[in-house]
C-alpha cells in the first residue's frame, strides 16, 4: 500500500469547480448488528460519469437505496443541488432529478413504450383524460433529442432487452432526471448491446445528464468513467481517476489489502466423491443459466466456488441438491443422483448449508430442537413408528447445543430470536452431525458476526479432514480462499478456470469473475 | 406457554373491547344475564345444548381449517367440504337401503370421502393451473352450495314438506341424543377428532413435518421433505374433517339436509376466525370455537330478552374477524408460494 495516496488527498486532488447535483456526507446505516454503511461521503458532479465499484455486499445498492430515498440513513445527509433533501420515497428523488435504471426492469409489459415512458407523470386533462398528443410530442421530442429509435407504439412485451433497457432510460429523461443512476445494466446485455448502451450515455453525459454506474464490470468502467468510486464492507475504501488507474489495482482495492490465508492441513485425498459432468440448467427463456460443468472433488477437499452473483451459483447449488432439475450427470455414492430427490440424495449422505436461513436453511418460527433434526426425523434415532420420541430428541438437541456453542436459552427457543450466528450454528450443528460424505454450503457467514465465522470455517475444514467432500459457494473471495483445496470460477453459466490452492490469486480470479480468462482454464 | 400466551393475548384484548361495546348498548346487568342465559342457561339448560351443539359444529369446521392452515395451505373451502360432506351423508341416509348401522357407518365415511376429494380438487387446481389454493378453494364453495341447494330443491326435495329440504334419514340410522337433552353424540365424534388432531400435530412425525411445512416451504424441501405428498394428504385430512361435521349436522340436529342449514349460520368462516384467534394454535382452537358458539347464542339470548338485535353479535364477530385478518396477512407474508 506505501507510495499510494490516500483516499483524503485525492479527494482534494479531484476537487473542480464543476459543481454536485448531489452530495452525500457521513451516510451510515445499520441492519440490525450488521454495520452495511459506515460514514459514506461523496458526490456526484454535472455531466460527469460515475462508477461505483465493490463486491456483493460492499454497500453499493444500499448507498443508491439511500440516495434514492428508498432506505432511510441513521446518520449523515444527503443534499441535492446544494440543498439538504429529505428523501422520504422514490417520488422525492424523482422530483429532485434522480433517476434509477434498475437491474430488474420496472415495466408495464402489456403497456406500450408511451404509455410506460409517462407512467406517474400522466396528468389528467379534462374528464380525466389523458393528453397523449401532448405526450406524445415530448417523448418524441427526447427521442430525436438523444437520438433513440424506439416505436412508442409497441407493446413492452415485444421489445427485446437492450430496447426495453432504453424505454427505462428515456422513461426516467421524461421525469427530466439530471442524474441517471444504472444498476449493473450490462448484466443482461450482450457486449455488442454493452457497447451501444456506453455510446448512449455517453450522448447523454454530453448533454450534461450525470450518470452513476453501478457494476462489478471493471473492463466498462476503465472504458467509460470519469470517476471510480470503491466500496469495501460498507466503507468508501478509494477514489480514482479512471486515467490514473487500472483494473489490477482497481481489482485490488475491491477484495481487500492482501488475502490472509488462515491456517488449513490439506485433508484432499485420491478418490474422487463428487463428479459433475455436462451439467446444464436451462432457463425457461434465454440463454442457460448453468451451462456445461464439469468438475470433480475429492474426499477431504474442499473445492470453492467463486463468481459474480447470478452466475449459475444458485442453479449449481440446486441441481447438485436437488431442488431444481438439471442436464447432465452428478455422480455421487457410486451412482447419478440426478434423477434422485432431496431426501434419497441427503439419505446418500449430502449435507446442504443453505444460504437462505430466513426461508431454507432454518424454519425461523420452529423451536431449536426443531430445527436440530429436520430431514432426520423419520429416523429410528429420533422417531418409533411415525411418533416423535421426545426424550432422544431433547438429548440429541441438547448436545448439539453444548458442541456447537449455540447460544440459546433452551432447546424449545424460537430459532428467530437467535442472533445470525447463532442461528447459523444450528444450521452447521445439524448438516454436520449427520456426519456427510458431501457437504453444499452457501455463504455460511452471511450475517454471521465475527467470532461465529472463525467457528465455522473451522467447523468445515474439521469435517473434510474426516474426509467429507465439500462444495463451498462463497462471494466472499477471502473466505473461499481460506478454505478451498481448489477454486473454480463461474462466469456466465460456465466454469471459466478452476485454480489450484497455490495458484490462488485475487486478481487473476476476479478477471476470472468477470470474464477474463486469466486463470487456468478449467 | 408463555410465547402461546404472548400469540393470543392481543386478540383476547380485542374481544374483551367487543365485550364493552356489546354491552355498552344495554349497559345494564339485564343483559349481561340474558347474555349468560342465552349462552348457558334457559329450562333444562337447554341453550346450553343448544350452544354446544353449535360448538360441535364449529370445532368440527375449526380443526378442518386448522390442519390446512398449519401446514401453511389457505384452503379456506372448508363451507364447500361441509356442505358436500352433509349433503352426501344425507343421500345414503335416506336412499341407501340397509340395515341402520351400515348406513351411518356408510354416510359419514361417504361424506369424508367427497369432501376430502372435493379439498384435494383446489389442490389440484392450484398445481395444474397456478390458481392460488386460496382462490380456488373459495370458488370451489359456490358450485358446491348451489348444486346442494339444486338436489333437495328438485330433485331429491321432500315433497311432502313445504321447506326446501330432503327427505328424513333412515330414522333409526341418526346419531343418538343424550338422555334427556337436544345434543347428540356428534360432539363426542368431533371432540375425539379433536382431539386426535392436536394430540398428532405435537407427537407424530407427519404433524412434525405439516408444521416445518407451515412455517417455511423452502424449508421442507432443502430438508428433503416430501412436500408434494404432505400437501396432498393434509389438504384431505382438511377436508375429510370438514366431511365428517357435515354428518354430524345432518344425522344429528336435523336428520335431514335443509337447504341452507350450513351456511346459513357461517359455519365455515366462523371456524376460520375460530383458528386465526388461536393463532393456530391447535389446543386453543377449541377455546375460541367455544367462545364464538357461546357469542352466537348468547346474542340470541339477549335479544330474546332485553331487545338488543343478534346482529350486534354478529358486528362484533366482524370486527374480530377484521382485526384476525392482520394475523392471516402475517401469515401470508414470508411465504414465497412456490414449490408446494
Amino acid at each position: 500500500m506505501e507510495g499510494r495516496p490516500t483516499v483524503g488527498a485525492r479527494v482534494k486532488q479531484n476537487e473542480t469547480s464543476t459543481p454536485a447535483v448531489c452530495r452525500l456526507s457521513g451516510i451510515s446505516k445499520a441492519f440490525g448488528a450488521t454495520q452495511a454503511l459506515q460514514d459514506v461521503s461523496f458526490e456526484v458532479r454535472k455531466g460527469e460519469f460515475l462508477a461505483l465499484i465493490g463486491e456483493n455486499g460492499a454497500g453499493k445498492s444500499t448507498t443508491m437505496g439511500i440516495l434514492f430515498g428508498l432506505l432511510d440513513p441513521d446518520a449523515g445527509t444527503v443534499e441535492i443541488a446544494g440543498r439538504p433533501q429529505a428523501m422520504r420515497s422514490a417520488r422525492d428523488a424523482i422530483a429532485a432529478g434522480l433517476g434509477m435504471v434498475h437491474q430488474h426492469f420496472m415495466l408495464y409489459p402489456d403497456l406500450t413504450v408511451l404509455e410506460n415512458i409517462i407512467v406517474g407523470q400522466e396528468d389528467t386533462g379534462r374528464g380525466g383524460r389523458i393528453p397523449l398528443a401532448t405526450h406524445r410530442a415530448r417523448a418524441t421530442e427526447i427521442l430525436r433529442d438523444f437520438d433513440f429509435a424506439l416505436d412508442l407504439d409497441r407493446k413492452v412485451a415485444d421489445l427485446p432487452v437492450d430496447a426495453r433497457q432504453q424505454v427505462e432510460i428515456v422513461k426516467l429523461l421524461y421525469r427530466g432526471a439530471s442524474v441517471v443512476i444504472l444498476d449493473e445494466p450490462t448484466a443482461v446485455l450482450t457486449p455488442q448491446e454493452s457497447i451501444a448502451l456506453y455510446r448512449m450515455l455517453a450522448r447523454l453525459q454530453a448533454q450534461g445528464t450525470s450518470i452513476v454506474l453501478i457494476t462489478h464490470k471493471l473492463d466498462e468502467v476503465m472504458d467509460n468513467a470519469d470517476r471510480i468510486l470503491v466500496m469495501r464492507r460498507g466503507k468508501l475504501v478509494a477514489e480514482r481517476a479512471t486515467a490514473e488507474t487500472n483494473t489490477a489495482e482497481l481489482a485490488e482495492l475491491m477484495v481487500g489489502d492482501r488475502i490472509e490465508v488462515v491456517e488449513k492441513h490439506s485433508a484432499a485425498g485420491a478418490d474422487v466423491v463428487l463428479s459433475v459432468a455436462n451439467l446444464t440448467v436451462q432457463r425457461q427463456q434465454g440463454k442457460p443459466a448453468l451451462r456445461d460443468v464439469n468438475f470433480e472433488v475429492h474426499a477431504g477437499e474442499v473445492f470453492g466456488i467463486a463468481g459474480v452473483s447470478g452466475n449459475g451459483q444458485k442453479e449449481l447449488v440446486n441441481a447438485l441438491v436437488g431442488l431444481e432439475g438439471a442436464q447432465g450427470a452428478v455422480r455421487f455414492a457410486g451412482r447419478d443422483i440426478l434423477p434422485l430427490d432431496v431426501a434419497a440424495r441427503r439419505a446418500l449422505g449430502l449435507g446442504y448449508m443453505a444460504e437462505d436461513r430466513m426461508a431454507m436453511g432454518l424454519a425461523q418460527a420452529g423451536s431449536v430442537a426443531e430445527n436440530l433434526i429436520a430431514g432426520r426425523e423419520g429416523k429410528s434415532a429420533f422417531s418409533t413408528r411415525g411418533f416423535l420420541t421426545k426424550s432422544r430428541i431433547r438429548k440429541f438437541s441438547r448436545d448439539l447445543i453444548d458442541r456447537f456453542d449455540i447460544r440459546t436459552p433452551s432447546d424449545r427457543q424460537t430459532v428467530a430470536k437467535l442472533s445470525g450466528g447463532n442461528q447459523q450454528k444450528i444450521v452447521v450443528a445439524r448438516e454436520l452431525s449427520a456426519r456427510p460424505q458431501l457437504l453444499v454450503v452457501e455463504n455460511p457467514c452471511w450475517g454471521v458476526d465475527v467470532g461465529a465465522i472463525t467457528f465455522i470455517h473451522k467447523q468445515i475444514l474439521e469435517l473434510a479432514a474426516t474426509g467429507c467432500a465439500v462444495v463451498l459457494v462463497s462471494s466472499d473471495l477471502e473466505e473461499l480462499f481460506a478454505l478451498s483445496d481448489r477454486v473454480g470460477v463461474l462466469c456466465d453459466g460456465a466454469l471459466n478456470a478452476i485454480f489450484p490452492r497455490d495458484g490462488l490469486d485475487a486478481i487473476a480470479v476476479g478477471a476470472a469473475m468477470t470474464g477474463g480468462r486469466e486463470g487456468v482454464p478449467a | 406457554m408463555t410465547r402461546t400466551l404472548r400469540k393470543v393475548a392481543l386478540p383476547i384484548g380485542v374481544v374483551a373491547l367487543g365485550l364493552v361495546l356489546l354491552l355498552a348498548f344495554a349497559p345494564t346487568r339485564e343483559a349481561v344475564l340474558a347474555f349468560l342465559n342465552g349462552a348457558f342457561g334457559g329450562r333444562n339448560n337447554f341453550n346450553l345444548y343448544s350452544t354446544l351443539s353449535r360448538f360441535a359444529i364449529l370445532l368440527g369446521v375449526a380443526m378442518s381449517v386448522l390442519v390446512s392452515f398449519r401446514a401453511g395451505l389457505l384452503n379456506i373451502g372448508a363451507e364447500g367440504q361441509l356442505v358436500l360432506g352433509g349433503l352426501t351423508a344425507a343421500m345414503i341416509g335416506v336412499y341407501l337401503p340397509a340395515p341402520p348401522l351400515v348406513v351411518t357407518v356408510s354416510a359419514l365415511l361417504g361424506a369424508m370421502v367427497v369432501a376430502a376429494l372435493w379439498a384435494m380438487l383446489a389442490g389440484l387446481i392450484e398445481r395444474a393451473t397456478n390458481v392460488p389454493l386460496l382462490i380456488g378453494s373459495l370458488l370451489l364453495n359456490y358450485p358446491a352450495v348451489y348444486l346442494a341447494s339444486y338436489f333437495v330443491s328438485h330433485p331429491f326435495r321432500d315433497v311432502n314438506s313445504g321447506a326446501t329440504q330432503s327427505f328424513r334419514i333412515l330414522r333409526e340410522a341418526g346419531l343418538p341424543r343424550f338422555t334427556g337433552t337436544i345434543l347428540d353424540y356428534g360432539i363426542v365424534l368431533i371432540g375425539i377428532t379433536a382431539l386426535v388432531v392436536i394430540v398428532l400435530e405435537r407427537t407424530s412425525v407427519f404433524g412434525y413435518r405439516v408444521r416445518m411445512q407451515g412455517y417455511s416451504v423452502g424449508f421442507a424441501r432443502a430438508s428433503g421433505f416430501p412436500t408434494r405428498r404432505l400437501y396432498y394428504r393434509t389438504l384431505m385430512i382438511s377436508g375429510a374433517i370438514a366431511g365428517m361435521t357435515g354428518f354430524v349436522a345432518v344425522f344429528g340436529m336435523n336428520q335431514r339436509f335443509i337447504d341452507g342449514m350450513l351456511t346459513a349460520p357461517l359455519y365455515a368462516w366462523t371456524g376460520i376466525a375460530a383458528v386465526l384467534m388461536a393463532a393456530i394454535i391447535p389446543w386453543v382452537t377449541p377455546i375460541t370455537a367455544f367462545f364464538f358458539a357461546a357469542l352466537a347464542t348468547g346474542a340470541i339470548g339477549m335479544e330474546r330478552s332485553v331487545g338488543i338485535p343478534r346482529e350486534v353479535g354478529q358486528i362484533i364477530q366482524a370486527i374480530i374477524v377484521l382485526y384476525l385478518s392482520g394475523v392471516a396477512g402475517k401469515m401470508l407474508s414470508g411465504r414465497d408460494g412456490k414449490g408446494r
